[in-house]
This record gives C-alpha cells, sequence and structure tokens, in this order.
C-alpha cells in the first residue's frame, strides 16, 4: 500500500506539473519600470526574442516564457521582486533591471546563497555594479565609459571649453560627473559649475545664472534625472541661454514626453538603431515589423540580446542556474563573444561587457547622428 | 564479517557506538550551535560595528557638511565650499556602506532610502541656497537654508532611527541568540541523556546477557566442582560464551569418560596393590626367613668350626687304631663276602631247581587232570555211537520193511525197493562207521589210560625230585653254619676293634655333629636359597605389577594432558 500510494502522489504531482506548465516551458523573469518608456521598450524587445527563439523551436525543444514584474524604477520594489524571481525555482534567469539603482538594490538578492539567479541589466550604467556580485551581468557600458566619451566628443570634435554640470544628487551621477570633470580638465576643459538637484530643487535659474556669471557656458551637461529637463530647459530658455545640452540619451527620450526635441544636443547612447551591423539591422527590422515602426532603443535591443544568449547558455550548458551562470562567464574567454543586437558582447570578470563602445551623436531632427570616428 | 546480535562483541560495540554517536551527535550540535552563534553574533557585531561607525561617520560627515554650507552662508569662502562638497562626498560614502549592509530588511532599505534622499535634498537645498548667497539673494539664500535645516534635522532623526533600529535588531538577534542557544542546549542534554540512556541500557543488557550465563556456567562447574558429573542444562549462550558452554560440556563429556577410565584403573591398581601387597607379605616371611637361616648358618658354622678343631685332635689319636684295624676289618669283610656270594649262589641254584620242580609237578598234575578230563569227555561219545547203532539198526528194519513192501508192489514198487536198498546200505554203513568209531573211541581210551599211567609216574619222579631239593636245602643249612662261623670270627675280629671304639664313637658324635651341622647349614643354606627364589619370584611379581601400574599411571597422564588440552 505505501508504494502504491507513493506511485500515486507521483502521478498526481507529474499532472499537477503538466498543468501548471503544459508546455514545460523555460522562465525567464524580467522586471523593469514597465509603467515607464524604458520599460516597456525592455520588455517589447524581450519579447520580440522570445517569440523568434519559440519559433525556431525554443531551446532543447522546450519554450520559452518570460515571467515580468514590475519594479516601478523603486529600490524596495526591485527587491520584491528579485526575491520573488529569486524564490521561484522555475525561473532559470532574470533579465533585468533597466535602471542603476534598482539594479544595485537588487544586486544583493539576485547573488545571495543558496540559491543564486543570475540578472543581466540591458542599461545599467552605474559604476558601483562592477562588485554588485558574481551574478549580476549587463550588456551596455558604464557610466565611466560615457562620461569619458561624452568628454573627449565635447571636448575634442565639438571645440566645448566651459561646461557647468547639473547633476541629480545620487552616487551614480555624482561619479558620472567626477569622470566627466577628470577627463574633460584633461582634455583643456573647464568646469564653471558642478551643481546638484533633486526634486525639492525650487529652481535651476540661480545655478545657470551663477555659472553665467563665471564666464560663458558652452555646454550645459545634465547627469542623471531626466524627467526634471523640462525645468532645466525653461530655466535655460528663461535666460537666453544658448549653451549646448550635454548628457544621454534619456534626456532626448525625456524631452520629446515634454515637447521639445533638444535639437544639437551633444548625447551619448550605448545603443544606436541605426547601426548597421547585420545583427543590429535584422533585430530593427524585426522589431519594427512587431511594433508597428517603433524605433527600438537601447533597453529594447539589450532586452532582445539577453534574451538570445540566455537561450545559448540554456542551449550549450543546460537549462539550470549554475550552467546560466557558468556559460555568461565564459562568454568572450570560453566562447566566442556573442554578436547581438547592442554589438559584440564580451563579459570581463566583473560581468561587464568590454567591447561595446559609447555613441556619441549630435540630435538632429528628433534623432541622434552619431559623431563621426577621429 | 557477519553481524550478529547475538555476540557480545557486537552488544557492547552497539553501545559503545551508540554512546559515540550521542557524543558526536551532542559535538555536533554544540559546535554548530556555537558556530551558527558565533556567526550570527559576528555578522551581527560586524553590522552593528558598520551601522555604528557608519551611523556615527554620516552624522559627523552631515553634521560637518551643515556646518560648512552655514558658514559658506556666512562668508561664501572656499574653504568652507571645499568642507562643504568634501563632507557630503564623505556622507554619501557612509550612506553607500550603510545600503550594502547584508541582509537589509525592506524596512531597513527603505530608511536608507529616504535617508539618501534626504542627505540628498538638504545638499541640494543648500547648494541653492550657496547660489542664492552667490547671486546675492540673502533672503532666498536663507529660506532655502531654513528648509535644508529642517531636512537635516529629519535626516538627523532618521539616521538615529536607524540606528536605534539596528540596535534593536541586534537585541532581538542577541533575544534569538539565546533561544536558539537554550533550545540547543536542551536538545544537547536531551541527546546526550539519551545516548547515555541507550548506552547504558545496552551496557546493562550486555552485562545481564554476560552475567546469567556465566552465572550459569559457573552453576555447572560448581556442579561439576561438587563431584555431580551428570549433563547440565546451561540454556542459551552469547555466541563467545556458546563456545565455553560447549567447552563445559564437552568438559563434563571428558570428566565422566575421565572418571570412568579412572574407576577402572584405579580398580586395576588396587588388584595390583593387593597383589603387590601379598608379594610383599612373602618377601617379608621370606625376608625373615632368610634372617633367621642366616642366623642359623652363622651358630651352624661356629659349631662346624668348633667340631673341626675337635674332630682334628680326635683323627690325629685314631690314626694308630684306624691303620691297625684296618687289615683286619678287610680281611673279614673279604671273608664275609666270599661266604655271602657263595652262600647266595647256592641258594639261588637251589631256588631255581626247586621252583622248577615245583613247576613240573604242577605241569604234571594239570597234564593228569586234562586226561582225566579226556577220558570223562570221551563217555558221551559212546552213548552217541550207540545211539547211531540204534537208529541204523532201526533204518535198516525200515529198510527192510520198505523191501518187502516194494516186493509186494510188483513193478510199481520196482523203484521204491531200490530206494529201500539204499537205505538200507546206508544204514549199514552208519552201523559199520559207528562200529569204527567206537573203536577208534576205545583205542584212544586205551591211550589215555596208559597216560594216565604215565602221569602217575612222572608224579611219583616229581616227587623224588621234592626230596632231592630238601637235601639241597640241607646243604644250605650247612653254609648257614658256616656263615655262623665266620661271623664269630667277625666277632672277634670286633673284640680287636674294641680298643679303638670309644674314639671312634667320640669321632662319630664329632661326626655326627659336623654332619649335622653341615645337614643344618644345608637345610638353612636350602631354606636361604627357597627363600631367595621366592623373593626373586616376589619380586618379578613386583615388577610386573609396578611395569602395570606404571601403564595405567601414563594413561592417567595422557587423560591428564587431555584435558589440558
Amino acid at each position: 500500500m505505501p508504494a502504491n500510494r507513493g506511485i500515486l502522489a507521483c502521478l498526481i504531482t507529474v499532472v499537477l506539473a503538466a498543468c501548471l506548465q503544459p508546455d514545460n516551458s523555460i522562465l525567464i523573469g524580467l522586471a523593469g519600470p514597465f509603467s515607464e518608456p524604458a520599460g516597456r521598450s525592455m520588455r517589447l524587445g524581450a519579447e520580440l526574442a522570445v517569440s523568434e527563439i519559440n519559433e525556431r523551436g525554443g531551446v532543447r525543444g522546450r519554450r520559452l516564457e518570460l515571467l515580468s514584474y514590475d519594479d516601478r524604477g523603486q529600490a524596495a520594489t526591485a527587491v520584491q521582486m528579485a526575491r520573488r524571481f529569486r524564490d521561484n525555482n522555475s525561473v532559470l534567469a532574470v533579465v533585468g533591471h533597466a535602471q542603476s539603482i534598482t539594479t544595485m538594490a537588487a544586486a544583493p538578492v539576485y547573488n545571495s546563497e543558496p540559491n543564486p539567479v543570475v540578472a543581466i541589466s540591458p542599461s545599467a550604467s552605474s559604476v558601483d555594479l562592477r562588485r554588485a556580485g558574481p551574478y549580476n551581468f549587463r550588456v551596455c557600458p558604464d557610466d565611466v565609459a560615457h562620461a569619458q566619451a561624452l568628454a573627449e566628443r565635447a571636448r575634442a570634435q565639438l571645440g566645448i571649453r566651459r561646461v557647468a554640470t547639473l547633476y541629480h544628487n545620487d552616487r551614480d551621477s555624482r561619479t558620472y560627473a567626477a569622470v566627466f570633470r577628470r577627463a574633460f580638465t584633461e582634455l583643456g576643459g573647464t568646469l564653471l559649475a558642478e551643481d546638484p538637484f533633486s526634486l525639492a530643487l525650487p529652481s535651476f535659474e540661480p545655478y545657470l545664472t551663477r555659472a553665467a556669471t563665471r564666464g560663458r557656458v558652452d555646454g550645459l551637461l545634465i547627469i542623471g534625472g531626466g524627467t526634471i529637463i523640462g525645468p532645466i530647459l525653461a530655466a535655460l530658455d528663461s535666460l537666453g541661454s544658448r549653451s549646448t545640452i550635454l548628457g544621454n540619451m534619456d534626456l532626448l527620450r525625456h524631452a520629446q514626453t515634454v515637447g521639445r526635441d533638444l535639437e544639437g544636443s551633444l548625447l551619448s547612447t550605448a545603443y544606436l538603431s541605426e547601426r548597421t551591423a547585420p545583427e543590429n539591422v535584422a533585430f530593427v527590422t524585426a522589431y519594427l515589423q512587431a511594433h508597428g515602426g517603433q524605433r527600438p532603443d537601447q533597453t529594447a535591443a539589450g532586452s532582445y540580446d539577453i534574451v538570445h544568449l540566455l537561450a545559448n547558455a540554456f542551449e550549450n550548458r543546460g537549462p539550470d542556474r549554475a550552467s546560466v551562470r557558468r556559460y555568461l562567464s565564459g562568454v568572450g574567454t570560453v566562447t566566442e563573444p556573442f554578436e547581438g543586437a547592442t554589438g559584440s558582447i564580451a563579459f570581463d570578470a566583473d560581468g561587464n561587457v568590454r567591447r561595446i563602445s559609447v555613441d556619441v551623436g549630435l540630435v538632429r531632427e528628433g534623432t541622434i547622428v552619431p559623431l563621426p570616428e577621429r | 564479517m557477519k553481524f550478529k546480535l547475538n555476540t557480545l562483541w557486537m552488544r557492547i560495540a552497539l553501545s559503545e557506538a551508540s554512546l559515540v554517536v550521542g557524543l558526536i551527535v551532542v559535538a555536533l550540535i554544540g559546535i554548530t550551535a556555537l558556530s551558527t552563534v558565533q556567526d550570527t553574533v559576528s555578522t551581527e557585531l560586524a553590522s552593528l560595528t558598520t551601522v555604528s561607525e557608519e551611523t556615527n561617520d554620516f552624522t559627523a560627515a552631515v553634521f560637518e557638511e551643515m556646518l560648512a554650507a552655514e558658514q559658506y552662508l556666512v562668508d561664501g569662502s572656499t574653504e568652507a565650499r571645499d568642507r562643504f562638497l568634501a563632507n557630503g562626498e564623505i556622507a554619501y560614502a557612509s550612506q553607500l556602506r550603510l545600503a550594502e549592509l547584508p541582509e537589509l530588511t525592506v524596512a531597513d532599505q527603505a530608511s536608507i532610502q529616504r535617508i539618501a534622499t534626504l542627505q540628498s535634498e538638504t545638499e541640494v537645498l543648500y547648494s541653492y541656497a550657496h547660489a542664492e548667497r552667490d547671486l546675492n539673494r540673502r533672503t532666498r539664500a536663507e529660506a532655502s537654508a531654513v528648509v535644508a535645516r529642517a531636512r537635516a534635522t529629519e535626516l538627523m532623526r532618521l539616521v538615529r532611527e536607524y540606528s536605534v533600529t539596528q540596535v534593536t535588531r541586534a537585541r532581538t538577534t542577541s533575544g534569538s541568540l539565546q533561544q536558539t542557544a537554550a533550545d540547543r542546549k536542551l536538545l544537547v542534554w536531551a541527546v546526550l541523556v539519551a545516548s547515555i540512556c541507550i548506552g547504558t541500557a545496552i551496557g546493562v543488557a550486555t552485562l545481564r546477557s554476560v552475567e546469567r550465563p556465566m552465572a550459569r556456567l559457573a552453576a555447572a562447574a560448581e556442579h561439576f566442582g561438587d563431584g555431580d558429573l551428570r549433563p547440565v542444562s546451561i540454556g542459551r549462550l552469547p555466541e563467545e560464551l556458546a563456545g565455553l558452554g560447549g567447552a563445559m560440556d564437552k568438559l563434563g563429556t571428558t570428566l565422566r569418560g575421565l572418571v570412568a577410565e579412572v574407576i577402572a584403573a584405579a580398580e586395576s591398581i588396587t588388584t595390583t596393590a593387593d597383589e603387590l601387597s601379598t608379594g610383599s607379605g612373602q618377601l617379608a616371611t621370606s625376608a625373615g626367613e632368610v634372617s633367621a637361616a642366616v642366623l642359623e648358618i652363622s651358630e651352624g658354622a661356629h659349631g662346624q668350626v668348633e667340631s673341626i678343631e675337635k674332630s682334628t685332635t680326635a683323627a690325629e689319636q685314631l690314626v694308630g687304631a684306624v691303620t691297625a684295624s684296618g687289615d683286619a676289618s678287610n680281611r673279614v669283610v673279604n671273608l664275609g663276602g666270599d661266604i655271602h656270594r657263595l652262600a647266595e649262589t647256592y641258594g639261588r641254584d637251589v631256588s631255581a631247581a626247586r621252583e622248577s620242580l615245583l613247576a613240573l609237578g604242577d605241569v604234571v598234575q594239570e597234564a593228569a587232570r586234562q586226561v582225566d578230563d579226556l577220558d570223562r569227555l570221551s563217555e558221551p561219545i559212546y552213548d552217541f555211537i550207540d545211539l547211531i547203532k540204534r537208529i541204523s539198526s532201526q533204518t535198516n528194519l525200515l529198510a527192510l520193511n520198505a523191501a518187502i513192501e516194494a516186493a509186494r508192489a510188483g513193478e510199481r514198487g520196482v523203484g521204491f525197493s531200490v530206494v529201500a536198498e539204499e537205505v538200507r546200505q546206508l544204514a549199514d554203513s552208519s552201523s559199520r562207521a559207528a562200529e569204527e568209531v567206537s573203536g577208534t573211541i576205545q583205542t584212544i581210551r586205551d591211550h589215555v589210560a596208559e597216560m594216565a599211567s604215565t602221569m602217575s609216574r612222572g608224579r611219583s619222579q616229581v616227587r623224588g625230585i621234592g626230596s632231592v631239593s630238601e637235601g639241597a636245602a640241607k646243604a644250605l643249612e650247612q653254609i648257614v653254619q658256616a656263615v655262623r662261623e665266620v661271623e664269630s670270627e667277625a666277632k672277634r675280629v670286633a673284640g680287636e676293634a674294641t680298643n679303638n671304639l670309644n674314639a671312634v664313637d667320640e669321632i662319630k658324635r664329632e661326626l655326627r655333629s659336623a654332619s649335622e651341622a653341615a645337614h643344618s647349614h644345608a637345610f638353612a643354606s636350602q631354606d636361604v636359597a627357597a627363600t631367595v627364589d621366592q623373593q626373586g619370584v616376589s619380586t618379578q611379581e613386583v615388577a610386573a605389577r609396578a611395569a602395570e601400574l606404571s601403564k595405567v599411571a601414563e594413561r592417567l597422564q595422557k587423560l591428564v594432558g587431555a584435558l589440558r588440552t
């Protein structure tokens, strides 16, 4: 009788498992601010990749499936979502998070023993992510790369000499500002001011006015906090400033949301959909077809590449968390670099990409036109 | 190796193993508990230390930052500005380290986020105030500073709260650790007591499993010790003691066999001992006899010595007398011998003749008697002859009558007349034969009568020979007379020897004494020899019994040797 009961229990378990996952699919977590534009494009890019992989037969005969949690761009929520992913053994890897603050907050959870799980961010650029843990990877350059590229291009190609910096008063932005300061001043540039801002700031006018009193402001570097681009532009407008806006791609997206075009601004980005690499062309083509002509951004391309990278890991090492970790750590060293939409992905010991360069371009008619390579 | 529970080794091993396992479990629990407590305490201490240090640094940095910010508002000095920025960096570094503390709760994350936001806003507000101040907008600067101070105050409060929260968490952890330690302590005691109980129980069971069988074995041994070698039931034993029980059974069996053999051997020894005792008695008796005989021999030897000394003296005295009477004695002896031989020769001749005559007389008498018997026996022959004569006569008559009758019958009787004639002839022949026999018999009787007369004559002659024998007897008488004369002559010779009679007697007595002594010595020597022989026989018997005893002893030794092995 006990043997019969055991067999019956096994049968019931199998049936229930089959009911819960009827297609025996491989589950991938997806975490991002889906209520925001970056989060939405991130989901679209991931879904496109899953669709492509499943259409060609899945991985080892199993379909891929996404399990999405919205971290709302908040650290605390990101931690909670990370725990849910970590504690769900069916989730073999996580695509996320999109922002540095959420990625950094969730990193300890993903790296916690005894059941860590890989989390690959498409766009978290915080320098601190280098020491987040062995289970954290990203497919984008960090803030140092952005700051250095922007400083070099601004100083060398646009001849910008004096820059005032407005930085969101958080650690990453302060680090970015420090890197830019060092790189820009080394190139002979001058920083007229470095002023912090936050949502508590009443107005940018005093900062901008004071900077102007110190000299002609060739460029205004805005670091972080893209949502405040509107008040900054308003302050500039009120002051009649013609400073070139320096910053990253987020500024353009946020500006566009408030009806501004940031024409002539010099922005850095880890990804440009206009790249002509065949992997990117294919991705963009597919993305355009899938999403009604909407062009993909960095988070879309990054999540797209991440899902394909994970599929390779499942295919080559088996669908389990440890195997995924081992496979990813060897990409670019043990295995060939992964040629994706975002570029040639090869991880270093800290889980950072080594070969993907930062594109810097001027905004022309709502898009970024890359500056020619020097 | 097979593991059997019914072995002392396994039971003791189980007992030891349970204790060891129990101790290991206790040790593991203790070590685990200590490690847990140590790790937790270490982590908590490190966390508390970090929290404390970072909180202090953060608070100090924020405080310095505020002082610098306020100072910059007053004097606008670069030093104040630099100090403001520098302490801002320090405060951010501290904030980051606080955020990186392990195992932060959601509340901790929210607190740190709130602290970071407040710090950021405080700095932004002070920076904003500084900008206003730089633009000589004092009022706006002061207004922003007021807001900044409020945020700073709130920031300080949050930092203190966070610190208190961490301390509280540490206390909670400490309490939890204490509870864990108490639980582990209880568990350790429980496991320890259980291990001791199990070990003790197994130990007691093992002891009993040893003690009871040992008691049974001891009882069996006492049984044997009391001399009762009957088989004893020992019962079920542990494997190791089962061998001992088997050995005990084997011991009993061996002892029983041994005792049986010992009894037999003892009987044999007893018999042998009896025989040995008898032999020894005989030996003792023989020894006594030997002793007496030896004494007698000793005494006799002394007497012999004395007698021999005396005989030597008497012999010297008798030399002369013996020499003188020796010749006479020899002559007498010779004469007597001659006479005796002559008399004996005559005597034997006479006796032989007489016996021959007597025997002849007997033969003659026997012959006469046989002749008489022959004559007497010939009488019935006459009667028989007469009978035959009468028969022949009657037969002749009958034959004659038959011839008459045959004649009468004529020719028919011719044959019959022939037969009658033949019968008549036969009768005549018989009559003639009878007559011839009668004449022969008469002749024989005549010869017998003649022989009888001859025998009578012979008997007379024998009588004459008897008289001759008598004459010879008389002659012998004469001879005897002559011998008597010789004897007288011998007496005379004896008279001549009378002179030496005393000396001779003396010598005779001495010699007799010596002879007796010698006999005594001889008898004693014989006794001694017999006794010695007897002793020899006894000694051989004793040796034989001793050999038998030796064999019995060897068998006993072998049996004892077998018991040792």
